[in-house]
């Protein structure tokens, strides 16, 4: 589905039919052949997309072409004879502040940005407002160089207009839920759920349970019940022999994902103690989280009982570089409380309640959170 | 590197938002600056049917300026804060610690909103907002409701939200120059999100005092007794390791650091 935005371009009014996913910097590009605009990440961190929406630098690659209704849009070409971009592009080419090129037009948005709105600046404050916008050839000395440069030719005043945002108008809203999110095609292979976690990663807890360890044990030792104590767990299947398959739905934030695969249990009804291991896939990010659980019981006391759990996992795939073992430990400590409560409600004879979100228990969860987070800005 | 396909849907209303979320039963996202979700979009982690654009929703713009407090709407940007379009209830608090987030082009479109909705354990306006004792105003179909910052954050990227309910507003005490305020962090680059941060309030008039501890991948923790800390009588890192059980001298030493940093900011010792 599309929908039709009308905005100015470097002075221009263009009205135009985009998708709604389709960023500023892909609608300029791909659409009005404007490819000064160059996209390097495509997540808000190199810089390389920065341009002005009303006057003021933005990431085009994290503002939607739909969104900009109504909006003022300069790009490098419509710069090209401001007086103030021309004293940084002849300050650039004095200083060698650039050697491929690519990050150029990001650097020179914001040292527009920094000789217009910051007159006094001195290094250290050029180099913080330049944080944000990466070059790999130049070591930014010249950068840096060719923008205090321009400073000192100031003050230099905003050539064009810095204007308040005014709302789109006549902007049809599109139906609501009008497109169906595509089903995320899982892998079918499933490796074996006995493999040796290598290189894995050891958390160990304990909950207590106002309840004998018998009862304890008599809700535990059952997959079924297990899972239903873990909001988003689903199992599918228990064969005799212990091998289950099932799936963990995750929702936290913005993210939700199903992890689907296959894993083993095993109980030793004597110690009252037992080992679930497993391997799920996610195919929207190509990754796989491999597990194990070994969980024991202990009396404490007559009706209190002490369930210890020690859990090793492994991330493997483009998520494992972001896994942090920390922010991991966080959401297994929430999810053991949530398990906790409901095996204590179960324990009573009551339901267990399944809390809203579907928070489930995956490893990959805390690598997902945590990949947003190195690669991603705060809103 | 592009997002999955979404209806969108621009929101006339703070109301008229939390509507189109209700209808669509949790498959849809509202996005204000989008600084946060646009990357997750773009990666393909976040993939709701419909998105509710509240960027140019007008009743989510501004301040309202009120006796004893201002209150900003969601859609107020960081870059607003920072060149103080929007008056601060503070001795210029909120604005310096505005200019240190991330960089200028996301302080253009990212709001004070959208930060504490994302929940970001190492957010700078979590854990501002929760120091100051600030309160999160929020509209959904169950009508508008007020809660404090100190409450409203459950864990990392999870909040007391309900999936049909968006943040209309933050309602900030006003803080007289009697009081005193300190705010550190540490980023292994200018704009990168903190590895640790601190907050120092001491504000007699009032009575409020704190001190409290962030970007600690869960809800910024309260330092007990800080009165005992702020006197020098109880040490910083017992307070510290105490807040954070478990943690070795190692995972200690940079919370440590902030909070000696945020102290000495608040005395006036250093910048």
């Amino acid at each position: 589905m599309t929908a039709t935005t009308t905005l100015s371009v470097n002075g221009q009014a263009v009205s135009a039919s985009v998708e709604p996913r389709t960023h500023l910097a892909d609608f300029l590009r791909e659409s009005l052949n404007l490819t000064a605009t160059h996209i390097g990440c495509e997540h808000g961190v190199c810089g390389a997309c920065t341009l002005f929406v009303e006057g003021r630098p933005v990431r085009s690659c994290l503002t939607f072409a739909v969104s900009c209704g109504g909006a003022d849009v300069r790009t490098i070409e419509g710069l090209q004879d401001d007086p103030v971009m021309a004293r940084l592009r002849a300050a650039f080419t004095a200083h060698h502040a650039l050697q491929c090129g690519y990050c150029t037009p990001g650097m020179l948005a914001t040292a527009y940005d920094i000789v217009t709105r910051l007159p006094g600046a001195d290094e250290a404050r050029i180099r913080e407002e330049l944080a944000g916008n990466l070059c790999r050839c130049t070591g930014y000395a010249g950068i840096v160089e060719a923008i205090r440069d321009v400073l000192a030719q100031g003050p230099h005043a905003h050539e064009f207009a810095q204007l308040a945002r005014t709302a789109p108008s006549g902007a049809k809203a599109p139906a609501l839920a009008a497109v169906a999110a595509p089903e995320s095609s899982l892998p079918q292979q499933s490796a074996s759920a006995d493999e040796e976690i290598v290189g894995g990663v050891t958390l160990s807890r304990s909950v207590t349970v106002q309840a004998s360890q018998e009862r304890l044990w008599s809700i535990i030792s059952d997959p079924m019940t297990v899972a239903k104590c873990f909001p988003g767990a689903k199992v599918d299947s228990v064969s005799p022999e212990g091998l289950v398959a099932g799936s963990f739905t995750v929702t936290i934030g913005a993210v939700s994902a199903r992890f689907a695969g296959r894993g083993k249990v095993a109980f030793d009804g004597v110690a009252k103690s037992g080992m679930v291991s497993g391997m799920g896939d996610d195919g929207a990010s190509r990754s796989r989280a491999q597990g194990k659980v070994a969980f024991s019981t202990a009396a404490e006391g007559a009706d209190a009982s002490l369930l210890v759990v020690d859990i090793t996992y492994k991330i493997i795939g483009p998520l494992a570089q972001f896994a942090r073992a920390r922010l991991i430990a966080e959401i297994v400590d929430r999810l053991l409380k949530l398990f906790a409560n409901n095996v204590q409600l179960l324990a009573e004879g009551k339901d267990v309640s399944i809390e809203t979100g579907g928070f489930g228990l995956s490893m990959l969860l805390g690598a997902m959170v945590a990949a947003l987070r190195r690669a991603l800005f705060r809103e | 590197m592009k997002p999955a396909p979404f209806a969108y849907h621009i929101a006339s209303t703070a109301d008229a938002a939390a509507a189109a979320l209700a209808r669509a039963e949790g498959r849809a996202k509202p996005m204000a600056g989008g600084q946060s979700l646009g990357p997750m979009l773009n990666l393909r982690l976040a993939r709701p049917e419909l998105l509710v654009d509240l960027s140019n929703t007008p009743d989510l713009q501004g301040a309202q300026v009120e006796d004893d407090a201002i209150v900003y709407g969601a859609c107020v940007t960081h870059a607003q804060i920072e060149d103080c379009v929007v008056p601060d209830p503070t001795p210029g608090w909120l604005s310096a610690a505005a200019r240190h987030i991330a960089y200028r082009a996301v302080r253009n479109r990212g709001t004070i909103g959208g930060s504490l909705a994302h929940a970001d354990p190492a957010a700078d306006w979590v854990n501002i907002m929760m120091a100051l004792g600030s309160s999160v105003l929020v509209a959904g179909p169950g009508g508008a409701r007020a809660i404090a910052a100190s409450q409203f954050m459950t864990g990392s990227y999870t909040t007391a939200l309900a999936p049909d309910e968006i943040i209309a507003g933050l309602r900030i005490l006003r803080r007289t120059p009697d009081a005193r305020w300190g705010y550190w962090k540490f980023c292994r680059k200018a704009g990168d999100f903190a590895q640790a941060s601190a907050s120092v309030l001491v504000d007699a008039q009032r009575g409020d005092i704190c001190i409290l501890i962030g970007a600690i991948e869960t809800t910024p923790a309260f330092l007990s007794d800080p009165e005992e800390i702020l006197a020098g009588r109880r040490s910083i890192r017992d307070a510290v390791a105490q807040a954070l059980p478990g943690r070795g001298d190692e995972g200690l030493g940079l919370h440590v650091a902030a909070v000696t940093r945020a102290l000495a900011i608040a005395r006036g010792e250093r910048d």
